[in-house]
């Protein structure tokens, strides 16, 4: 009986002993960071309240989901988001990031060391305690802004990177490019409403008025908003919608992003085929591939651009 | 049953065989992984001269997941066994009877109240949830208790409560599951079906007190878990207050499935499958089959998270579908076993 005990209190013993040299270890290492510490850095407060000390100029960024605006700010990360392997990824940036490796969208812990960033950005979803292990791993900056303010996310991305000057550039030349845009579209279809539809698994989801391209649509384009539109949108970006409510919908452009491919079932309704955009051929398709879904400024004017020439082919 | 009698002979040296089996594992599960590191590389970090990258990945990300999944393992190993011996039913186990649901609503509960007070200190939250979930665990094993209650408690009426207070605490568990959002509610699932792998070391020190503590004093009991397992009139026949010293069992077994619960998640079979080797093993002298239990538990959930680490890596498995997609052969076999 003694020596059972005896052999478990060995046991045990050697577990805390295990630990306590992990700890010891552990101070060791922090004062190997302080003296690889860069001189030049400045701190930032982040979301969860953290002091970020973030280094000038960081050449190894990490920035999952937030790759747009990295683009926009001619940052190439590291690594770029990913689903199920690669299977989705984020093809519409695909020009600027081909041969950018893969990083899981979970972030494993693992993931992140294999790349050994000097920053990494990230919106707030994540939990204090992976905060702190990520923060282990390099300095983890957790963004402030609303994942539904692109412009904001941007200047705040634009500040991290110390490019502030290009991220006010990148602003102004959209905002111009906005402005110039909407007047093309007002001599062609003034007055004329719009709406972004997106299908996914046979379901049908409309655009929030003021949200990814929604906003893109009505505040920067001045296309007017159906009134189903209106009154559906709830705090998603994108909100449920049923066939009979689009088939209601009065609406002179509708901009169909289509997850589903050409062989839908929707198409083989009756309904669908009786909206009226559909029977003015005033549908103008997109597939999943293309920026209708994301947020940021490139995401933003690709967006512009297909709505424009989308509109301007159709009414000559 | 020759080889149990080897077995039992050579106690000894067989408890350190898997105190070994479980260092060598473990040794193992430190190499794999998606970024390699070689049993040099280890050498060269445990002394303190390891790249920075390879004391994080050791130090911070594997040790101490390695650790939680040893503890986990034994605490529910043991408190499976606790559980067993006071119900003397082979088919008890804190995760069937709802001492894990119940400590698992209350760590929910805990964590949805943390949430809206943000940035307290991390260290004091880890380690107050084992608490929580502990305060769950007794509320549960008091409803069972209480509800089995007939002039005295009998083994297997307890049981069966225990199987309806499960369903009990599993719908109150859906019901507050649905009334979260979309990021919360997925944490929650993921946490629930068991999952290490975000384990810090918080999480170990939260885990470690109540090992070092209960561990010993259940092996400490083993005469009184020994005694009734001939049933309760013979107990109480040599002596022993029955009601009490199986309150404090139960206390026991609850407070080590709630602390493994609060770091590690629901992880279901364990607490049946582990007691149930080590009853193969070495026999019913619950002063050998506590020990034996907790080592088998700590071998197979560290076995099972070095596969859910590695089969799909670098995402992860949680490790209780591992434990469970292990576990479930294992008990279907023995119903078959059992009948014939």
């Amino acid at each position: 009986m003694k020596k059972i005990l005896s052999g478990s209190v060995l046991l045990v013993l050697g577990l805390t002993l295990s630990a306590c040299g992990s700890n010891q270890s552990d101070s060791s290492e922090t004062s190997l960071e302080e003296t690889t510490e860069n001189s030049a850095s400045k701190v930032m407060t982040d979301k969860l309240g953290n002091e970020v000390e973030i280094p000038d100029n960081p050449e190894k960024v990490l920035a999952s989901y937030l790759e747009d605006y990295l683009v926009a700010l001619d940052v190439i990360p590291v690594a770029q988001w990913s689903v199920y392997d690669g299977e989705s990824i984020q093809e519409y940036l695909q020009d600027e990031l081909v041969g950018v490796p893969l990083i899981p969208h979970d972030l494993p812990y693992e993931s992140v060391l294999e790349y050994e960033p000097d920053l990494m950005i990230v919106r707030d979803a994540i939990e204090p305690d992976m905060y702190d292990q990520y923060a282990q791993i390099t300095p983890t900056y957790v963004l402030n802004s609303s994942p539904t303010e692109w412009r904001e996310t941007l200047t705040e991305i634009g500040e991290v990177l110390g490019k502030e000057e290009k991220a006010k550039s990148v602003l102004d030349s959209y905002e111009k490019k906005a402005e110039e845009k909407a007047s093309e579209l007002a001599k062609v279809a003034d007055g004329e409403s719009a709406a972004a539809i997106w299908m996914v698994n046979n379901s049908l989801f409309v655009v929030h008025p003021k949200r990814s391209s929604g906003a893109v649509l009505y505040e920067d384009l001045g296309l007017a908003v159906p009134e189903v539109v209106s009154e559906l949108s709830s705090d998603a970006d994108w909100a449920a919608i049923s066939l009979e409510e689009l088939a209601k919908m009065d609406v002179d452009h509708l901009f169909f992003v289509n997850s589903d491919g050409p062989n839908a079932e929707m198409f083989e309704d009756r309904l669908w085929q009786n909206i009226p955009a559909v029977q003015n051929e005033q549908v103008y398709e997109f597939g999943p591939e293309t920026s209708w879904l994301y947020y940021g400024p490139i995401a933003s004017e690709q967006v512009m651009d297909d709505v424009v020439e989308s509109i301007t082919n159709s009414v000559q | 049953m020759n080889f149990k009698n080897t077995l039992t002979k050579n106690y000894k040296s067989f408890l350190f065989f898997l105190i070994l089996l479980i260092v060598v594992i473990g040794l193992f599960s430190l190499v794999t992984g998606y970024l390699s590191i070689s049993l040099s590389d280890i050498w060269a970090t445990m002394i303190g001269k390891g790249t920075k990258r390879n004391q994080l990945l050791l130090i911070e990300f594997r040790l101490p997941r390695l650790l939680v999944a040893v503890l986990a393992g034994a605490s529910l190993g043991v408190a499976g066994t606790l559980f067993q011996g006071i119900t003397q039913n082979e088919l008890a186990d804190p995760g069937i009877i709802g001492i894990n649901s119940g400590a698992g609503l209350a760590v929910v509960v805990f964590l949805t109240i943390r949430s809206s007070q943000i940035n307290s200190s991390s260290l004091i939250n880890v380690i107050s949830l084992p608490f929580a979930a502990f305060a769950g665990g007794l509320i549960a094993a008091f409803s069972i208790y209480v509800i089995a209650w007939k002039k005295g408690i009998t083994p297997i009426r307890m049981v069966l409560v225990g199987i309806g207070v499960n369903a009990g605490f599993g719908a109150l568990l859906t019901m507050l599951q649905l009334r979260m959002d979309e990021s919360d509610f997925n944490q929650v699932a993921i946490w629930l079906s068991g999952s290490i792998w975000n384990a810090h070391w918080p999480a170990v020190f939260s885990l470690l007190p109540w090992v070092i503590f209960l561990i010993p004093i259940s092996i400490y009991k083993s005469r009184i878990l020994n005694i009734l397992q001939l049933g309760d009139q013979m107990a109480v026949g040599l002596g022993v207050s029955i009601e009490l010293e199986r309150v404090k069992m139960i206390a026991i077994g609850v407070a080590l499935a709630g602390a493994s619960v609060s770091v590690a998640g629901g992880i279901s079979f364990l607490g049946l499958g582990a007691p149930h080797i080590a009853r193969k093993l070495v026999g019913n002298k619950h002063e050998r089959l506590l020990p034996v239990a907790a080592c088998i538990g700590a071998l197979v959930l560290l076995i099972s998270d070095s596969i859910s680490r590695n089969l799909l890596a670098p995402s992860e498995v949680p490790v209780g579908l591992v434990v469970s997609v292990l576990g479930a052969p294992y008990f279907l076999y023995l119903l078959v076993n059992s009948e014939s």
